[in-house]
């Protein structure tokens, strides 16, 4: 189950002042579900455009397949990868755009297509450019889905979709990658809501690959005690601390690790509240503590937004 | 394209050119840019022509029209046309841009061999019928109709390849270098041309010149435009090869 179908060495994509990838190494599996996440900007679209031989790297090497993807319509035929600004031919309505795509996909499943569009809402005779952000982020969808592509990539799938329409996504997405196993990506910035559905993580910084594990991994490797300033400190003395929030006389550490039933009744008998961390919270203290060190993020001079409420995502043990 | 009934995927061997005739395919799904309009044009500049012609009294001997090349224009259009629109929405089905390419020029290429047969065919009906009956004259130009079929076929065939790959490759150098790219373009044309143009008239070139222009036939006129045409092929495809939708 870990053959590798995407291998990037070194990758580098430098723009005239600014590096949208900054040496990054990676590589994808097949029939999983990777989570690339980053804020905007980070480089997850310039990543994708590059393993699909869309973008050019300035510098390194990609491989998907075993081959380089430019120009290799071998290669190129086994990825989809409908980018979040995805450009249509201008008279080009959605019954159009699928039906280019079953040119293209040998996979292509247009019963499929066509329930996702009505389950979408989606008009499939009105012309693309006049579709809302919503329905044109259904388009992509439905092709990505639809197109069944061995190497299939979502760029932030979900914009302008509600809540409705957002759930179908994820959950016709689960349901078809049961009964066809391939590897998908998913582009995101909304953690949360997709973290249930990710094997893989991949966090993304300012070009950088900043974690590269397993979501089973991620969601164990990091705990938030939070309690009195005093006991909370003593209580992770001698561990890591990823991240630390002051309110008012209360401390919230996020500290790596797990704790043993004993340090958790420890924990509880100082009166310590232990909380699983979420994927989002994780990334955050992560992409925030990798732009600020350790020491000044700590001072609590500034009072700190809490990051969010006990998730439903998070580690359940 | 029915639902798929076995979850494996067997290797994937397709040869390119089926994926350039897709792209030919798509391009041709809203049937209206490649057909429908020049049809139009075609029959409509020819139908507002012959009114015109009917209009004017029959003491003019020849009644010319120039509205045969309204279409050529066109094909500028659908040059610049079929680039934008086309190619990004390729990229994201992951068509390489070799096919994407050969798939698009492909395309044009027969339906500018298929315009010329029609005019071709329009301008012996129309010497045949003395211009419609009208005395009008707008498919057989005098300069090219007095030539063999094939020849005048081969100019109007050329000039349309010409002026689509125009555009093909202006949108292509827009796409890849924007504004900036076709402001450099334009200017080194505009150079060489006013280059062109001092060094003749220098040299005191201009009576060589003038010999040359009025000896210009439509088949070495077309020969010369061929050639431009492979320059222009060769250079949007170069062109193409590294641009980002």
């Amino acid at each position: 189950m870990s053959i590798p179908i995407v291998q990037v060495q070194n990758l580098s994509r430098r723009y005239r002042d600014v590096t949208a990838l900054d040496g990054v190494n990676l590589s994808l599996e097949q029939d999983k579900i990777y989570g690339l996440l980053g804020r905007n900007g980070a480089g997850k679209t310039t990543l994708m455009s590059i393993l699909t031989a869309q973008c050019f790297a300035s510098s390194g090497d990609v491989q998907v397949f075993g081959e380089h993807p430019y120009e290799n319509e071998k290669v190129l035929s086994r990825i989809c990868f409908i980018r979040e600004s995805q450009k249509y031919p201008d008279d080009f309505k959605p019954v159009h755009a699928f039906k280019a795509a079953a040119l293209f996909y040998k996979n292509w499943d247009q019963a499929m297509a066509l329930t996702l569009a009505e389950e979408f809402q989606l008009p499939m005779k009105r012309r693309i450019k006049k579709l809302s952000r919503g329905q044109l982020s259904a388009v992509g969808v439905i092709i990505g889905l639809a197109s069944r592509a061995e190497l299939t990539f979502f760029d932030e799938p979900y914009l302008g979709l509600d809540a409705v329409a957002r759930q179908l996504f994820y959950d016709r997405l689960l349901t078809d990658y049961a009964q066809f196993p391939r590897t998908i990506v998913l582009s995101s910035h909304l953690i949360d809501e997709v973290a249930n559905l990710l094997e893989h993580v991949i966090i993304i910084d300012k070009g950088r690959i900043l974690i590269d594990d397993d979501a089973e991994n991620i969601r164990g490797s990091a705990i938030n005690v939070a309690g009195t300033g005093a006991r909370a400190e003593s209580f992770a003395a001698g561990r890591t601390i990823v991240h630390r929030e002051n309110v008012g006389a209360l401390v919230s550490l996020t500290i790596e690790g797990t704790l043993s039933p004993a340090e958790r009744r420890e924990a509880q008998e100082l009166g310590l509240e232990v909380s699983p961390v979420s994927l989002q919270q994780f990334v955050i203290r992560k992409t925030l503590d990798a732009g600020a060190p350790l020491e000044r993020a700590s001072t609590g001079a500034a009072p700190v937004k809490t990051a969010g409420t006990p998730t439903r995502t998070g580690a359940r043990r | 394209m029915s639902a798929i009934v076995n979850a494996t995927y067997p290797t994937l061997n397709r040869n390119a050119g089926h994926r350039a005739m897709g792209v030919a395919r798509m391009q041709l799904i809203n049937k209206w840019t490649f057909l429908g309009i020049p049809a139009v044009i075609i029959a409509g500049a020819f139908l507002f022509s012959a009114v015109i012609w009917a209009l004017i009294p029959d003491s003019v001997e020849v009644k010319y029209s120039g509205a045969g090349q309204a279409v050529m224009w066109y094909f500028f259009g659908l040059g610049i046309q079929s680039l934008t629109l086309s190619f990004p929405f390729s990229q994201g089905l992951s068509v390489s841009r070799r096919n994407f390419f050969l798939g698009t020029v492909g395309l044009f290429t027969v339906l500018a061999a298929a315009v010329s047969a029609l005019y071709v065919v329009l301008g012996i009906i129309e010497k045949a019928t003395n211009g419609w009956g009208l005395q009008g004259q707008m498919f057989a130009i005098e300069w090219v109709a007095e030539k063999s079929w094939f020849i005048q076929w081969f100019f109007y065939f050329v000039l349309m390849m010409f002026l689509f790959l125009l555009g093909f490759w202006a949108a292509t150098v827009y796409k890849r270098w924007q504004t900036t790219g076709v402001l450099v373009m334009t200017l080194s044309a505009a150079v060489l041309l006013v280059g062109a143009v001092a060094l003749i008239t220098l040299q005191d070139w201009w009576p060589a010149v003038g010999t040359w222009i009025v000896a210009l036939t439509p088949l070495t006129l077309g020969a010369l435009a061929f050639v431009l045409v492979l320059v222009l092929g060769v250079a949007a495809y170069l062109t193409l090869r590294r641009a980002t939708p």
